[in-house]
C-alpha cells in the first residue's frame, strides 16, 4: 500500500500539483438488525479504494478510484491534478499547505477481532438483546435491535513526506423499543458504542442495553408533552455534551474562518463565557468511539482546549486551515471514508467538570426542568443559532424533580448561551453519537457534567 | 453499458442460486458526479467521483442476507454473493416474508429522467454557471460585509436490477443541484440564508435565481428578534412544508412503521385524519420528477398512489414485503440510495395538491402569527409531537412581515397539525422528492426568548 500511495503522489506532482495526498482504505462492516425476534437485515460490506487530493496555489481537486492497481491510481492522481490546475486560474486567495511530517504505524490491539467472531455468535447476541427488550414488560409492543461492527485499515500519505498507517475497530449495539398502554404510545432508544473488538460487547452496559431501553420506554408512558416556556434548564451529562457540540463545537471548526461563516470569527482570544467554563475536544482518550491517533490527513492529534476559563483559545484544524490562519495544526481533519475529503471535525467533545454537587444543583433551582439524553440537534454557525432535543426530562419545582416530560427542544444563540451557564457540576459522563457535516457522517462522543442554563426557550405543545 | 450491468447482475443471481439461494437479487449502481465549490465568493475546489458497486440479496427459506462491494470486479461480486448466502443461512426466519417481486407484464414510460446536457456538462460550463450564481448573489448585498458559499454538482448514473423470478431492468438518470449560502454582517449583527434547486435537467436550475434569492432572504433576516409567545397561526413556505408535512407525515404512513406500531398513524385507512383541504398523492410517474422512476428499488413498477383525499387516508406507502404482509397491492415505494443498502420504504414524488393564492396572499390573511421559512426539525414519529425551531422565520402583524425571528420554537402534535391546515396555496415547488405549496396552520404553540 505504501508504494501505491507513493505512485499516486508522484503522479499528482508530475502533473503539476504543489501538494497532494492520498487515503487508501479497506473497511469491512457487518450490520445485523432484528425486530420482534426476527432478522430484518443482515448485511456485510467491503469498502475498498483510494481518495486523492491535489492542490495548487489555493485550488483543490478531489477524485477517487476503486481500481487499486498502480495504473488505476496513477491515472486518477493525474486527472485530479489536472482538475486542480484548471481550477487555480479562478481562485481569489493564494496560499500554501504546510504541516509537520509524520511516519508511523498504529496497530489496534483487540482481544476479539470481528472477523474471528462467528456470524452465529453475533446474531445470537442481537437476539439476546432483542428478547431482553421484549421480555422486559408486556407493554413493549415492538423491539428493534441493531448491531454494527466496522474494521478499517487506512494508509494516509502526502507530498510533504507523511506516511501513516492506522487501524480502527468500532462495535455498536442499539435498542429501539415502542411501548403502548391504552392510547399512549412511546419510543425509546439506547446504544453502546466504543472503540475496540467484540469483547467490548461483553460489558454489562452492552449486555443490558435492551432492558435499559425498555425501562425508559415504560417510564415515558406516564410522561406528558412539555409546555413551551422560557425557563431554567439543568442538562444531564449526555445532553450537556450535545449542547457543547451543537452550540459551540461546530462554530470552532476552523474551515469557518476563511469562509467567514461563524459568529466566532472575531472572538479568538476573547471572552465567550463565564470564567468557570472549560470546553474541550480530545481524540486521545482511550477506547472512545471518537478517538484516533492520527487524523485523516496524517497529522498527530492532541487534546484541544476550545474554551479555557471562558476564553476561546483553540480551533479545530485541518492542514489547510492551520496553514491559512498560521496556527498550530492539531489533527482535527476527518473524512467519512476514502470517498470523501477530510474537513475539520470534532472527536470526543465535552465540558470539563466544575464543583457543584448534582443534588445541590437541583435543590438550588426554584423552577425549571432537568433534561436528559438526546434525540438530535443541529446548528448554523454563520447565523449563530442552534437547537437540540432532549429525549426526556423532569419538571423541577422548589428544588425537587417531579413530572416526567418528553421530546423537549431548546433553541439558542451561540454567542449568548455560554454566558447563561451559571453552575457546573462535578460528575462526568460521555455518550456515543454520530455527527453529520457536509453529507459526511463520522463517529463521535460528547458529554460532560450536569450543568445549568438560565432562561432559555424550551419548546413544547 | 446498461446491458453489461444487467449481465453482471444476472451472473451474480445465477451464482447465488448455485450456492443454495431459493431466491436472489442483484442491484448494480454506477455513477459519475462532478462538483465545484465556491468559498467566500470565489471558486476553490472541484471534485469528480466515480462510484460503482453491487449489492446482493439472497433468500434461503424465509431468511434473508445482504452484502455489497464497492467495485464491479468478478472476485469482489463473488465475495458479496458468498457473504450474502452465509448471512441468509445464519439469520432467523421471517414468517411474514413471501417473495421478492415478480416481473411486471409492462412497465410505464416516464419522461424527463435523463438529460444529455447534465451528463455532458464540461467543467468550464459548470464553473460559468456557479459564477453566474455568485454574481447574482453579490448584487443585493454589495454594501454589506458578506460571504458567499455556493456549490454546483451534477451526476449521471445507471442502475440495473435482476432477480431470480425474472425481473431484469435497467435505467439511466441524471440530476443537477445548485445551492448558495449567504452570510452578511451589519453593525454587530450577523445572519445568513440559503437557497437551492435540484432537477433532472440542466435547464431546471436557475443559478441567478438561487444566488439572488438567498441574498434577499439573508437581508430580510437582519435584526431578528424574539417575540412574546402564545398560541398563534403559522404560515409555512413550501420548503418548511416539505420538511414538516412531507417528511413528518410521509414517514408516518410508511407501511413498515405502521405495521410495527411505531407510527403515530395506526388503523386509520378510510378515516378523516387531516383537514379536508389536504390532498396528497405519491406520484412515481411525474414527468421529470426528481423522485420519478420506471421501477422501484426492487424492480416493482412505479405508480401514482392517492395517499390523502380531502383529509381521508386512502393508502400507506408499501414495498413488496409490507404489501404481502398486509395482503394489499404493492405501491412500488421500495427505495435505496445506492447499491450499498437493502430496500426501505420512501416517497417517490410526495405531492401536496395546490389550492389557491401565493405565500404573500397567505401572509396577508394573518392578523398576528409567524412565518416559518425553514426548519430542520421533524416530529417524534411515534407520538407525533413536533417541537421545531424556526431556522428562519418572521413575525407577522396585520398581514405584513414585521421582523425576523430568533430563538423561536413551534410546538404542536402532528395529528393536530394535519387537522388545523386552514389554507393551502397554489405556489407548489419541487424539492428532492417533495412537491409542496405554502400552507397555513390555524394555531400552534410559539415559544420565543
Amino acid at each position: 500500500m505504501e508504494s501505491l500511495a507513493q505512485v499516486a503522489i508522484d503522479a499528482a506532482k508530475k502533473a503539476g500539483a504543489a501538494f497532494a495526498d492520498v487515503r487508501i482504505e479497506n473497511t469491512v462492516t457487518t450490520i445485523i438488525e432484528m425486530s420482534d425476534g426476527v432478522t430484518k437485515r443482515s448485511m456485510a460490506s467491503r469498502l475498498k479504494g483510494a481518495g486523492i487530493r491535489a492542490f495548487i496555489d489555493g485550488a483543490w481537486a478531489f477524485g477517487q478510484t476503486a481500481d487499486l492497481t498502480p495504473r488505476g491510481v496513477r491515472s486518477t492522481a493525474a486527472s485530479v491534478a489536472k482538475m486542480a490546475l484548471a481550477t487555480h486560474n479562478r481562485i481569489a486567495e493564494r496560499f500554501d499547505i504546510n504541516g509537520p511530517v509524520f511516519k508511523d504505524e498504529v496497530r489496534m490491539k483487540v482481544k476479539r477481532p470481528f472477523e474471528d467472531v462467528p456470524i452465529d455468535e453475533k446474531i445470537g447476541f442481537v437476539k439476546m438483546i432483542d428478547d431482553q427488550a421484549r421480555g422486559f414488560d408486556k407493554r413493549i409492543v415492538n423491539t428493534r435491535t441493531t448491531y454494527g461492527d466496522m474494521w478499517t485499515e487506512l494508509y494516509i500519505a502526502n507530498s510533504l513526506g507523511t506516511m501513516v498507517y492506522i487501524e480502527n475497530s468500532l462495535p455498536r449495539i442499539s435498542s429501539t423499543v415502542t411501548a403502548k398502554d391504552g392510547g399512549s404510545r412511546q419510543r425509546a432508544f439506547k446504544s453502546v458504542g466504543v472503540k475496540g473488538g467484540f469483547e467490548e460487547m461483553e460489558t454489562k452496559r452492552a449486555q443490558t442495553v435492551g432492558e435499559t431501553s425498555s425501562r425508559l420506554a415504560i417510564g415515558l408512558l406516564s410522561s406528558v408533552a412539555a409546555k413551551g416556556a422560557v425557563t431554567d434548564v439543568i442538562m444531564d451529562p449526555v445532553l450537556n455534551g450535545v449542547m457543547v457540540h451543537e452550540a459551540f463545537g461546530h462554530a470552532c471548526e476552523a474551515d469557518n474562518w476563511p469562509a467567514h461563516s461563524t459568529v466566532l470569527e472575531d472572538k479568538v482570544g476573547k471572552v465567550v463565557g463565564p470564567e468557570h467554563l472549560n470546553l474541550s475536544d480530545d481524540p486521545t482518550l482511550p477506547s472512545l468511539r471518537g478517538s484516533f491517533a492520527y487524523d485523516w490527513e496524517g497529522t498527530k492529534t492532541r487534546k484541544r482546549h476550545l474554551v479555557k476559563k471562558g476564553v476561546l483559545t483553540e480551533l479545530l484544524h485541518s492542514l489547510e486551515s492551520s496553514s491559512r490562519l498560521s496556527m498550530e495544526p492539531n489533527g482535527a481533519a476527518r473524512a467519512q471514508s476514502f470517498m470523501h475529503e477530510p474537513i475539520p471535525r470534532m472527536s470526543n467533545t465535552f465540558m470539563e467538570p466544575g464543583d457543584w454537587g448534582v443534588d445541590e444543583l437541583i435543590s438550588d433551582t426554584h423552577e425549571g426542568v432537568l433534561l436528559c439524553e438526546f434525540n438530535y440537534g443541529y446548528t448554523e454557525p454563520a447565523k449563530g443559532q442552534f437547537m437540540f432535543q432532549a429525549s426526556y426530562g423532569y419538571l423541577i419545582k422548589n428544588g425537587e424533580t417531579g413530572q416526567m416530560v418528553r421530546d423537549v427542544s431548546i433553541a439558542g444563540q451561540i454567542l449568548e448561551v455560554l454566558a447563561k451557564i451559571d453552575a457546573v457540576a462535578k460528575d462526568f459522563q460521555m455518550d456515543a453519537g454520530t455527527c453529520g457535516k457536509g453529507a459526511q457522517m463520522v463517529p463521535d462522543m460528547s458529554g460532560g457534567p450536569h450543568a445549568r442554563i438560565r432562561a432559555v426557550p424550551v419548546g413544547g405543545m | 453499458m446498461a446491458q453489461r450491468f444487467v449481465e453482471l447482475a444476472e451472473k451474480a443471481v445465477k451464482a447465488a442460486e448455485r450456492l443454495g439461494a431459493n431466491q436472489a437479487e442483484a442491484y448494480i449502481g454506477t455513477s459519475r458526479s462532478f462538483g465545484i465549490d465556491v468559498e467566500n465568493g470565489s471558486i476553490k475546489s472541484a471534485s469528480e467521483r466515480r462510484d460503482a458497486g453491487c449489492g446482493v440479496r439472497c433468500v434461503v427459506g424465509k431468511s434473508i442476507g445482504f452484502a455489497y462491494v464497492t467495485t464491479l470486479n468478478d472476485d469482489d461480486i463473488d465475495e458479496a454473493v458468498r457473504k450474502s448466502i452465509a448471512l441468509a443461512k445464519a439469520s432467523i426466519q421471517d414468517p411474514d416474508f413471501v417473495s421478492l417481486p415478480s416481473p411486471e407484464a409492462s412497465y410505464p414510460i416516464v419522461r424527463g429522467l435523463f438529460d444529455k446536457a447534465v451528463e455532458g456538462l464540461s467543467p468550464d460550463d459548470a464553473a460559468e454557471m456557479i459564477v453566474r450564481c455568485v454574481d447574482a448573489a453579490k448584487e443585493p448585498i454589495t454594501k454589506r460585509r458578506n460571504s458567499i458559499q455556493a456549490e454546483l454538482s451534477v451526476s449521471s448514473g445507471t442502475k440495473a436490477i435482476v432477480n431470480s423470478l425474472g425481473v431484469s431492468q435497467s435505467a439511466k438518470t441524471t440530476s443537477a443541484l445548485i445551492d448558495s449560502y449567504i452570510t452578511i454582517k451589519e453593525n454587530g449583527d450577523q445572519t445568513s440564508s440559503s437557497e437551492y434547486q435540484v432537477s433532472r435537467e440542466l435547464k431546471g436550475i436557475d443559478p441567478e435565481w438561487v444566488g439572488r434569492t438567498a441574498s434577499e432572504n439573508a437581508l430580510r433576516n437582519l435584526g431578528s428578534k424574539t417575540i412574546e409567545g402564545g398560541e398563534m397561526p403559522v404560515v409555512m413556505t413550501p420548503l418548511a412544508v416539505a420538511t414538516v408535512i412531507g417528511s413528518g407525515f410521509a414517514g408516518a404512513i410508511n407501511a413498515e412503521e405502521v405495521q410495527y406500531g411505531r407510527s403515530y398513524i395506526s388503523d386509520a385507512i378510510g378515516s378523516q385524519i387531516a383537514s379536508e383541504r389536504l390532498h396528497i398523492v405519491d406520484d412515481g410517474l411525474l414527468k421529470g420528477g426528481v423522485g420519478s422512476r420506471v421501477f422501484d428499488a426492487e424492480g416493482a413498477r412505479s405508480q401514482r398512489t392517492e395517499v390523502l383525499k380531502e383529509g381521508v387516508l386512502r393508502s400507506l406507502l408499501h414495498s413488496s414485503y409490507t404489501a404481502n404482509k398486509d395482503k394489499v397491492s404493492n405501491t412500488g415505494n421500495a427505495y435505496r440510495p445506492s447499491y450499498a443498502g437493502t430496500p426501505m420504504i420512501a416517497t417517490s414524488n410526495f405531492m401536496i395538491m395546490p389550492d389557491r393564492g401565493t405565500l404573500d396572499n397567505l401572509v396577508s390573511e394573518v392578523k398576528k402569527g409567524v412565518l416559518c421559512m425553514n426548519t430542520g426539525d421533524r416530529p417524534n414519529m411515534t407520538t407525533g409531537d413536533l417541537s421545531a425551531m424556526l431556522m428562519e422565520g418572521f413575525y407577522i402583524e396585520n398581514g405584513e412581515l414585521r421582523h425576523g425571528l430568533k430563538s423561536t420554537l413551534i410546538g404542536i402534535n402532528m395529528r393536530d397539525l394535519l387537522k388545523r391546515v386552514s389554507r393551502v396555496g397554489a405556489d407548489t415547488r419541487a424539492t428532492a422528492s417533495m412537491v409542496t405549496p405554502s400552507i397555513v396552520i390555524e394555531s400552534a404553540k410559539i415559544t420565543s426568548g
